[in-house]
């Protein structure tokens, strides 16, 4: 495969953090729809500890099935997903939920992904209720404080509900739940593509200073280069459900060798 | 008001679409959503309006162009090739106009075709409408395989036997713009063509109406929230914010003096090849809906240089029609 560069150096330092080994998955065939667009093929990839790594893809390449696979919202077919070393169909049901955990996501359409029934205050404290019931209640609420602040918003607002912020808001709400937790990997599924251009401009500002911040390590998925190209350190190129090409942002995007990632780099305005 | 012609009148007699002062409002509420809106497009000239969701750039455009249930043309002056339309009867009478003179393509080519007929039959149905030709005829067919060649259809022949959902989307976008083309408009509206499509389509598909608009000196209005797409394909640039216009200039000019600081901004905002993180520069606050109704800019209170003037004086309006304007209330006063 070409552009392995960078990941030998890092396969020496440690183990991978994630690492998906021929992982496939095909979705039942629907009436004229063609199969291969909404499958998997063969996916591997490694992702090391602090690492911003993108999947850059077009629409119907698969990029979204292997979020929810990674999160396991979804089951997959062949292959093995290690998570620290082991494989996340073999864990125990405490194992599992403590990867619930770890693994947060974000998702690209901030007005399907929050509970329009609970104030933001109670989503973001859901999931600390549910993984660190440690936590007295005056410590939750401060948590939540500094988590709004974190992704800029003020914390009066946090008893509002979820169809009083605008789009940008509530991106940076669901930003916030996910955070909540202190995930080791936090997967954004083109967490920009429903924002304004302003608003987007915003979002990649706060992915910038939360990675710096909390030192995340992400997997961040999404069609457009330029915001891959600064964002991410590593890159994996897919098309129809296949990964074509990967390696280090700089190296991929400046000299791609695959005719897909080509076309795509060209077609950029 | 706008009135009578001013110093630069001679591009604006040439002019294939002339907006004066239109104000669009709602039907519902009677809410004047869009203000103030005057330009002027040249026949062949590819026009780009931007403007982020609630600009009122597709309101704008849809009213104005009779598709809008609910909006109205409150105020103000649309002339399109020398005829003019008041508001009163606006929409009636260009509705007549609308497919024939005047092409549309929405932004969803998903929606946009009838999912159960036959392309041929849609195409020739355009036709017959249009152009009184029968559909049955031989013309029709010949016409019907021009047209989708001319798109960049590969097979017309057997495009023509098949239903849109046998279509990716950059085809069915393809097919939309040939039905628009079939009635040779002078005038393309083309409301985020490619938004719906991916980068590589949406490039193929850009391509194609500005290679189209070449070929048959066919003016186009090109909508889209994508200042980079705009930038790079269009001859003119109208920036819209807030229901108000707030620049026009030529895409080349972007960054230049002649550039409104929300364009300015709005162009910052935007990751581009040759950008570092740190070059990236957000606007803050929240993008304003059309409907703006207080007196001033609608952009003050985003804006780095916000001075008392822009919340107690109206912006400047085009009213003279300038081929490049900008409605900076302190750029405006530093001005000679």
């Amino acid at each position: 495969m070409p552009g392995q560069s960078g990941s030998a150096t890092m396969n020496e330092l440690a183990e991978p953090l994630l690492q998906v080994k021929g992982l496939s998955k095909s979705f039942a065939k629907r009436y004229l729809v063609h199969q291969s667009k909404f499958s998997l093929q063969n996916i591997s990839l490694e992702l090391y500890d602090g690492e911003v790594v993108g999947i850059l893809g077009e629409s119907g390449s698969g990029k979204s099935t292997l979020a929810n696979i990674i999160t396991r919202l979804t089951p997959f077919g062949e292959g093995q997903i290690f998570y620290r070393g082991k494989e996340i169909r073999s864990h125990s049901a405490s194992e599992r939920f403590e990867y619930k955990s770890e693994v947060q996501i974000v998702f690209q359409d901030p007005y399907g992904s929050l509970n329009p029934r609970s104030t933001i205050r109670n989503s973001i404290k859901e999931g600390l209720r549910l993984h660190q019931p440690q936590l007295s209640r005056p410590e939750m609420d401060e948590r939540v404080d500094g988590l709004l602040s974190s992704v800029g918003l003020a914390s009066e607002n946090s008893n509002k509900y979820p169809h009083e912020f605008s789009g940008g808001q509530r991106q940076r709400i669901a930003i916030a739940r996910a955070i909540a937790v202190q995930p080791t990997l936090l997967i954004c599924d083109e967490p920009l593509s429903s924002l304004d251009v302003s608003i987007q401009a915003q979002i990649i500002e706060l992915f910038a200073s939360l990675i710096e911040e909390f030192r995340l390590t992400m997997l961040f998925i999404s069609h457009d280069i330029n915001v891959v190209r600064l964002l991410c350190d590593r890159v994996y190129v897919m098309s129809d459900g296949r990964i074509v090409e990967f390696g280090k942002t700089s190296e991929i995007l400046n000299n791609p060798g695959n005719d897909y990632t080509i076309k795509l780099i060209d077609s950029v305005y | 008001m706008p009135n009578s012609p001013s110093p630069t009148g001679n591009a604006e007699r040439n002019a294939i679409l002339k907006l004066e002062g239109v104000c669009v409002a709602l039907a519902a509420s009677r809410k004047t959503m869009v203000r103030n809106i005057s330009f002027s497009v040249r026949p062949g000239e590819i026009f780009g309006l931007a403007g982020e969701s609630g600009s009122g750039k597709t309101l704008l455009m849809r009213t104005i162009f009779g598709l809008h249930d609910d909006a109205f043309v409150e105020k103000g002056r649309m002339t399109f090739k020398n005829t003019e339309f008041s508001s009163s009867e606006h929409r009636r009478r260009v509705r007549k106009l609308l497919g024939r003179e005047i092409g549309f393509v929405p932004q969803d080519p998903f929606s946009s075709l009838n999912p159960t007929m036959r392309i041929g039959r849609q195409i020739r149905e355009a036709l017959y409408l249009g152009k009184g030709i029968s559909p049955k005829s031989a013309e029709a067919g010949k016409t019907t395989l021009e047209l989708l060649k001319e798109v960049g259809i590969s097979e017309p022949a057997t495009a023509v036997g098949q239903y849109p959902d046998q279509f990716s989307g950059g085809m069915r976008q393809r097919i939309v713009i040939a039905i628009a083309l079939s009635q040779e408009p002078s005038i393309l509206v083309a409301d985020e063509p490619t938004t719906a499509l991916d980068a590589y389509t949406q490039r193929r598909i850009i391509n194609l109406i500005i290679e189209r608009s070449r070929n048959r000196n066919l003016a186009v209005i090109l909508i889209s929230h994508n200042l980079e797409l705009l930038r790079k394909n269009v001859d003119r640039i109208a920036v819209m914010y807030g229901g108000q216009l707030f620049n026009i200039l030529a895409s080349d000019e972007i960054g230049s003096s002649a550039s409104h600081p929300y364009t300015e901004a709005l162009f910052k905002c935007i990751p581009r090849k040759d950008m570092n993180l740190a070059d990236i520069q957000s606007i803050p606050g929240e993008p304003l809906s059309a409907g703006y109704g207080a007196a001033g800019c609608a952009f003050s209170s985003r804006c780095g240089l916000r001075r008392d003037i822009c919340d107690t004086s109206e912006i400047p309006v085009n009213a003279s029609l300038e081929q490049e304007f900008d409605a900076c209330l302190v750029r405006a006063g530093r001005r000679p």
